[in-house]
């Protein structure tokens, strides 16, 4: 009866536990780095479809159901689906930039759909750094107060943030920002292309040192944390690297349903297919589930500290000229920043616990 | 109230960024002054009501100039406001890399980081309501367009007889319709009751039909671009007077006058560099009408130098 | 861990999101971030836990689907209702008065 078993069991028998929904590409920010394919023209989801999409998803064992975009409040049914959401009994989670999430939209947000987890993006630790990525003045000073708002309505939320040449400098005041505010702080330390190839986000990449300075610090912190509660991280089951196409998957706001958020490679269209007979019958879907086994023996060959990549397949798709098993270079290097960062680490003088 | 809070919901919901659903993939370019003008993403409907809207001034997508993107917005988007009685104005909120644009039952952007470009988000799908929607958008397009080229769109009279034409200037109910109807019973041609543009001409100045009429003037056709002879400031009076104005007040009259871009900080100094070349160019003068004048009759009177 | 009566009717608080994998269910319960596993058995009482029918009408309700002897059975469902209520994922339907 463990949930690492349940979850292995997700992974080889492709069954979708967590999802992620993109309501809309309208967003009231303008995130320089956002990777939205802008461009992509399709017919839009009607509210009903989405109602069948959900009853679909529930009856495949579906538990979990982010909504995002853009900015998925902006979607004009957004309280509608979210409500039918959670009335078919997911855990609703919320990918929103804040920026309206006050007053009447917060407390009927937390009303309607009660939702289990609201992200939200901080950029940096300063206004003239967060409002320089989402190009809106004043945003950092909304988010902040948005957050006091959110937190005395009960909701919880988790900051996103990405490391980039602009706020690389500012990663522990960004930290000591959510620790301030109670909230945790996740820094993903890569910047990736647009949804479309468009690689143009990445003129603002990290630095190699800005990327080691964050490596640090989050060892660091989880040191500060102590052993880590068993069922936190779960071991990767075996036989698959990822559950790109058989724990999950994404669907963007005209029906095209992806294998994850990452992996922009259309398995079927919502308006032409249920969603039960993409997940059951697309062939696309069962090559990449195929390819994603097929990754794990590729890095098999890179030895133990494979893990250390942090490789997507997703990602390689769109960056090495569509090829899901070319690691590419920024995994690389990750990796390699993570085993200076470990052996520093290791060799640190252990100090005795005093109780 | 804060930016949007009269015609939004949710006003910080509006729009960061030139994106959304379209109403369709249907576009068409509108031959106006600084255009063309491609107006994209609009639905079948929409097409067909611009057409009938603008005639001959609508043709099908080319290159343009300057973009207009549509998107859908939702009818809840936007506040219901009781229109009986009261005066449309747009909600505006510039900024140096753009101006964000409410009003009734649509939002709108400029943006011009990388050359001017506009979006428009609205609910309305067919009809008047739709073609009113796009011309708002287009209105306040087109003035920043024109200032871009060393123009204005000014809130005047257009009135234009077989070689030259004259700009009546003067806030709502200074007697530009009035003004306007007593020149067409003298046989004079109206360009525009309530918004015309002006561009820099070879000598002077031009003066630029716009589509965007108050009650009178051709709302399509070819556009008419007749060298400007004169601007009056209206003034109402029991008898006819006509003084000259100085180019300095003149000009004052002439930044009232011209609409949206004179709320923008960010372009105080372009929009005066352009209106003092106008005031310099073209002579001014205070123009005061009894009703019934043969008002027609009394421009072309008017001598072709100030001195 | 108060016992729990068989004339009782109890439901799943509005907090509580799970889904069957395999005859399991897996649990969420969103105020605490909590996740868990329960067998068959746990997994059926939260599907009936619908705040109408009592446990005695679960039992019945379950005495088909399982091959126990009825009093285990009743024994069974009696101290699962127990421990889940104690973990949260069952609550006093209101109006309920046991």
């Amino acid at each position: 009866m463990s949930l690492a078993r349940l979850m292995a069991a997700a992974w080889e028998r492709n069954l979708p536990v967590s999802v992620l929904i993109e309501l809309t590409y309208r967003c009231n920010l303008d995130c320089f780095f956002c990777y939205n394919d802008l461009a992509l023209r399709g017919e839009p989801l009607r509210r009903e479809q989405y109602f069948q999409l959900f009853q679909e998803l529930a009856d495949l064992g579906a538990l979990h159901l982010t909504l995002s975009g853009g900015e998925p409040l902006a979607h004009p049914d957004f309280l509608a689906l979210g409500t039918r959401a959670r009335e078919l009994g997911f855990a609703v989670r919320v990918k929103s930039n804040g920026h309206a999430l006050r007053g009447e939209l917060a407390r009927r947000l937390r009303d309607e759909v009660d939702p289990f987890l609201i992200e939200t993006s901080l950029h940096g630790a300063t206004a003239a750094t967060h409002d320089r990525q989402t190009r809106v003045p004043g945003s950092f000073e909304r988010l902040l107060a948005n957050l006091a708002e959110l937190r005395a309505l009960g909701l919880r939320v988790k900051l996103n943030s990405t490391l980039t040449a602009w706020n690389e400098g500012e990663i522990a005041g960004m930290f000591a920002l959510a620790d301030s505010l109670g909230l945790p702080l996740q820094v993903d330390p890569e910047v990736t292309p647009r949804d479309d190839g468009d690689r143009a986000p990445l003129a603002v990449a990290p630095s190699r040192e800005g990327v080691m300075r964050l490596f640090r610090i989050q060892t660091e912190r989880g040191r500060a944390l102590g052993p880590r509660d068993a069922d936190e991280t779960l071991p990767a089951p075996p036989g698959k690297h990822c559950g790109a196409g058989s724990s999950g998957l994404a669907v963007d706001p005209y029906g095209n349903v992806y294998p994850c958020v990452q992996w922009r490679r259309p398995v079927g269209n919502l308006h032409r297919q249920g969603l039960r007979e993409i997940w059951l019958g697309s062939a696309e879907l069962a090559e990449v589930r195929d390819l994603t086994v097929r990754v794990r023996e590729r890095l098999e060959a890179e030895g133990p500290r494979a893990a250390l990549l942090n490789f997507c397949p997703g990602m390689a798709a769109v960056s090495s000229g569509g090829d899901p098993l070319r690691i590419y270079p920024s995994a690389m290097q990750r990796k390699e920043l993570l085993e200076t960062v470990l052996e520093e680490e290791a060799r640190r003088p252990v100090l005795p616990v005093i109780p | 109230m804060s930016f949007g809070g009269q015609f939004l919901r949710f006003p910080d919901l509006f729009p960061g960024r030139p994106a959304g659903e379209p109403w369709g993939d249907r576009a068409v370019t509108l031959d106006v002054a600084g255009g063309p003008y491609l107006v994209a993403g609009i639905s079948a409907v929409q097409e067909a009501g611009l057409r009938e809207r603008f005639g001959s001034l609508c043709r099908g997508a080319v290159d343009a100039a300057v973009l207009l993107r549509v998107f859908r917005a939702p009818a809840g988007d936007f506040r219901e406001i009781d229109t009986r009685g009261w005066e449309y104005t747009l909600d505006l909120d510039p900024s140096p890399h753009g101006l964000r644009v409410a009003g009734l039952r649509l939002m709108a952007r400029l943006d011009w980081t990388a050359g001017l470009s506009g979006a428009l988000w609205t609910c309305e799908a067919a009809g008047e309501e739709w073609t009113g929607a796009c011309e708002n958008a287009l209105r306040v397009l087109a003035a920043y367009r024109l200032l871009d080229l060393g123009g204005a769109v000014i809130h005047s009279a257009g009135i234009a007889g077989e070689e030259d034409g004259y700009l009546l200037l003067g806030p709502s109910g200074a007697g530009k319709t009035t003004a306007s109807r007593l020149c067409l019973d003298e046989g004079a041609t109206v360009l525009s009751d309530d918004l015309n543009a002006v561009l820099p001409g070879e000598d002077g100045a031009q003066m630029v039909k716009l589509p965007f009429t108050g009650d009178l003037g051709d709302r399509a056709g070819a556009p008419a671009s007749t060298p400007l002879r004169a601007l009056l400031r209206l003034a109402k009076g029991s008898e006819e007077s006509l003084r000259p104005l100085s180019p300095a007040a003149a000009l004052a009259g002439l930044v009232a006058a011209a609409p949206f871009v004179n709320r923008d900080p960010g372009r105080r100094e372009a929009l005066l560099d352009v209106l003092e070349r106008l005031a310099a160019a073209v002579p001014a003068w205070e123009l005061t009408f009894p009703l019934g004048a043969r008002l027609w009759s009394i421009l072309r009177s008017i001598p072709a130098t100030r001195r | 861990m108060s016992a729990i009566r068989p004339a009782a009717v109890l439901r799943r608080p509005s907090d509580v999101r799970y889904r069957r994998i395999e005859g399991e269910a897996v649990v969420l319960r969103q105020s605490t971030a909590e996740v868990l596993v329960l067998n068959e058995v746990g997994a059926a009482v939260l599907d009936l836990a619908d705040g109408r029918r009592s446990v005695e009408e679960w039992i019945e309700a379950l005495a088909d689907r399982f091959e126990t002897d009825r009093e285990t059975l009743a024994r069974d469902v009696l101290e699962f209702a127990a421990e889940l209520a104690a973990a949260g994922l069952l609550e006093p339907a209101p109006g309920d008065e046991t």
